[in-house]
C-alpha cells in the first residue's frame, strides 16, 4: 500500500513537471520522482503498469560523477535469488536523457544463476539512470541513480576506428576457476564501434552500425539475451553469471543494425584451465 | 511579482558579463610571447580550468617567422586568444601568415583559428583531423559556450585545407618546417613541427610538462610515439602544456614514467580480475602529487587505458 502511494505521487509529480520549464538546479542531485523526462518514457515502455520501489529486488550502481562520458561503468544487481519459483525475467536499463533511453533490455532465466549484468554506458547529458526489473509474477520494481556525465553520445568516444578484420571478434574473461552447479562470472567483450547516431559527422541517411541484440547460451540453453543500442560504449562489454552443470560450450551470438551476425564460443569444464578467447 | 524575480537575474547576468569582459582585457594585456630560438615565438598557456577570465588560454601556442611568411602553430582556446596571437605576430613582423598548423583536434589548441581567416592561409592538419573534428566540433562548441558565454562568439572549428599523411615540408622563405603526422598516440591526429634552421621541435600535446598527460588515443601508441620523438636531435622544444628547464630528451621522462605506471598497474588490475571501476579507483594514485589537474584527467586516462589493454 505504501508503495502504491509513492507511485501515485511520482506519476502526479511527473505529470506536473512534464512539458514545463526546467526549474531544477542540475548541479544538485534531483529527485528522480520529479524528473520531467521520466513520464513519457514510463508511459511508452510500461503504460499504466504499477512500478514498485525496488531496492529489495534490484539495484543499479554507478559512480555519481563519471570521468569519461563515453565509458561509464554500470552494474545492475538482483537482490533476490534466481530460483524457479521466483526470479527476475527482465531488467530494463534506462538512461533518461539519452537520445534512445532504453540502453538495454536484458532477459534472464532461472539458469542464469543471478540476474546481474555489468556494462558500460555513454551519456549525452546529466541523467537519472533507472533499472526496472520484472519478476516472473509480472511485477515491476525500480531503482535509480543520478549521474553527472555529458557528451558521450555526440562527442568524445570512438577514439579510433575498430579495424574491419577485428569487427565482431569477442574476448571471454573468467576470473575464477569454473565450478559446476553454482553461478560463475564471465565477461564478454565484443569488438564493435557501436556507432552513435548522434555523432555530428554522421550521415543522416545512413543507418548507424550498432549492436542490437545479444544471445548467450550454455550447453544449448539460454543464459541471457538482450536488446541493446548505442547508449552502450564502443566495444560493448557484458559481465554476467551462468550456471554450468556439466562440460559444455558458452556461446555468444550478436547481431548489429547492418544485419551482421557474429558468433563466438568457448569450451567450459570444471577444474580445467580457464577458458580464454 | 515577475519583475522581482527577473531583475536579480538580469543584474547577475550583467555583472557576470562585465567581469568576463574585464577578464578578457586583462588576459589580452598579459599575453606574452617569448622568442625561444631565432624566429620561434611561444606563448605559454595557463594551467587552469577554462574560465571567462582566462578565455581558454590553456595551451602553448606560437609562430615561426621565415623570410617570406609566417606559420602559426595552434591558435588557442577561443577567438579572442587567436586574435591576441594575431596581434602579437603583427608586433614582430609585417610578413603575411601563410600557414596555420592545427596540431590536433583538441579545442584548447584550435578554437582561435578564425582570427586568421583574413590572412587566407592554408590550414594544415593531420590526415585524420577532418574526421575527428567533424565528429566532435558540435560538442566542443556547446561546451565552449557553456564555459565562456558570449566570449565564445566567433570561435569556430576550421577544417584543414592541407592534409599531412606522413611527412610534409613547408617553406617559409629560407626556413623549412618539417611536419610529421604520427600514428595514434595522444589522439589519432597528432602533428609535430620541426624547424630545421634552429632544430626546434614543436611537440604540442605529445609532451605534457607539469600538466597531467591526457590519453585520448592509445596509451601504448603514445609511449611508442614518444620513444621515436626522443631520437630527434632537437636543440629547443615546445611542449603542448607547461614549460621546463630540463634538457631534451630527458624532458620526456616524467611523462613517460606516468604513462608507464598506468600501463603497468592497469595490466596488474586486469590480471587480478579487477573491474574497470575498481581499476579507476586504484591505478596510478601515487602520481597524484606530480601533476596539475590530476583530478580532471587521471581517471579518464585509466578508463581509456583499461579499455585498450583489456584486449591484450
Amino acid at each position: 500500500m505504501r508503495a502504491r502511494l509513492t507511485l501515485a505521487w511520482a506519476v502526479l509529480a511527473a505529470g506536473v513537471a512534464f512539458g514545463g520549464p526546467a526549474l531544477a538546479n542540475e548541479k544538485a542531485e534531483p529527485d528522480p520522482a520529479n524528473s520531467q523526462y521520466w513520464g513519457s518514457i514510463r508511459n511508452l515502455m510500461f503504460g499504466d503498469r504499477e512500478i514498485l520501489d525496488g531496492k529489495d529486488v534490484i539495484r543499479v550502481y554507478l559512480a555519481m560523477r563519471a570521468d569519461d562520458a563515453s565509458t561509464v561503468p554500470v552494474a545492475v544487481k538482483a537482490q533476490i535469488d534466481q530460483t524457479p519459483e521466483r526470479y527476475i525475467k527482465t531488467i530494463y536499463l534506462l538512461v533518461e536523457r539519452n537520445p534512445s533511453p532504453a540502453a538495454g533490455v536484458f532477459h534472464f532465466t532461472p539458469d542464469s544463476g543471478r540476474a546481474q549484468v555489468e556494462t558500460r554506458l555513454r551519456f549525452e547529458d546529466y541523467s537519472h539512470v533507472r533499472a526496472v526489473a520484472e519478476t516472473n509474477d509480472g511485477k515491476l520494481w525500480m531503482d535509480s541513480r543520478w549521474v553527472k556525465a555529458a557528451g558521450g553520445c555526440s562527442a568524445p568516444g570512438g577514439k579510433y576506428r575498430v579495424p574491419a578484420a577485428l569487427l565482431g571478434k569477442m574476448k571471454f574473461r573468467f576470473d575464477d576457476d569454473i565450478k559446476y552447479n553454482e553461478p560463475n562470472l564471465v565477461q564478454v567483450n565484443i569488438r564493435h564501434p557501436n556507432e552513435s547516431a548522434l555523432a555530428a559527422d554522421f550521415d543522416p541517411d545512413a543507418v548507424p552500425q550498432f549492436v542490437r541484440s545479444v544471445l548467450v547460451t550454455y550447453a544449448g540453453k539460454e543464459v541471457m539475451s538482450a536488446e541493446v543500442d548505442f547508449s552502450l560504449s564502443d566495444n560493448p562489454t557484458f559481465r554476467f553469471w551462468f550456471v554450468p552443470r556439466e562440460k559444455g560450450e558458452l556461446r555468444v551470438e550478436v547481431e548489429d543494425t547492418h544485419d551482421n551476425r557474429y558468433m563466438q564460443s568457448v569450451p567450459v569444464m570444471e577444474g580445467g584451465p580457464l577458458p580464454g578467447g | 511579482m515577475m519583475r522581482s524575480i527577473i531583475r536579480p537575474a538580469v543584474w547577475l547576468a550583467t555583472v557576470t558579463a562585465c567581469l568576463a569582459a574585464i577578464g578578457a582585457v586583462a588576459a589580452a594585456e598579459g599575453f606574452a610571447v617569448s622568442e625561444i630560438a631565432p624566429g620561434n615565438y611561444v606563448h605559454y598557456g595557463v594551467h587552469e580550468e577554462r574560465l571567462p577570465a582566462n578565455l581558454g588560454d590553456q595551451a602553448n601556442i606560437g609562430f615561426i617567422v621565415g623570410e617570406k611568411c609566417v606559420a602559426v602553430i595552434d591558435t588557442g582556446g577561443s577567438l579572442p586568444v587567436g586574435k591576441t596571437l594575431r596581434a602579437a605576430i603583427g608586433r614582430v613582423t609585417d610578413l603575411p601568415v601563410c600557414y596555420v598548423i592545427l596540431t590536433h583536434v583538441h579545442p584548447d589548441h584550435f578554437f582561435g583559428a578564425a582570427a586568421f581567416l583574413d590572412d587566407r592561409p592554408q590550414f594544415v592538419g593531420h590526415a585524420q583531423l577532418p574526421r575527428a573534428m567533424a565528429a566532435r566540433a558540435r560538442f566542443y562548441v556547446k561546451t565552449l559556450q557553456r564555459d565562456l558565454g558570449d566570449l565564445a562568439d566567433g570561435s569556430e572549428a576550421i577544417a584543414p585545407t592541407l592534409l599531412v599523411k606522413d611527412e610534409m615540408v613547408l617553406e617559409l622563405g629560407n626556413r623549412k618546417l618539417r611536419l610529421r603526422a604520427w600514428p595514434v598516440g595522444h589522439t589519432d591526429n597528432d602533428l609535430t613541427v620541426y624547424d630545421e634552421k634552429t632544430a626546434t621541435l614543436w611537440l604540442s600535446d605529445l609532451l605534457f610538462v607539469d600538466h597531467t598527460p591526457v590519453v585520448d588515443g592509445s596509451i601504448l601508441g603514445f609511449l611508442a610515439v614518444v620513444s621515436e620523438l626522443a631520437a630527434i636531435p632537437a636543440r629547443h622544444f615546445v611542449p603542448g602544456h607547461g614549460r621546463t628547464d630540463m634538457p631534451w630528451p630527458a624532458a620526456l621522462d616524467p611523462q613517460t614514467r606516468y604513462l608507464e605506471v598506468i600501463v603497468r598497474e592497469t595490466r596488474q588490475a586486469l590480471k587480478d580480475g579487477r573491474t574497470i571501476q575498481e581499476a579507476v579507483d586504484t591505478v596510478g594514485l601515487a602520481e597524484e602529487n606530480n601533476w596539475v589537474n590530476f583530478e580532471l584527467f587521471h581517471r579518464r586516462n585509466v578508463t581509456s587505458a583499461y579499455t585498450e589493454l583489456e584486449w591484450e
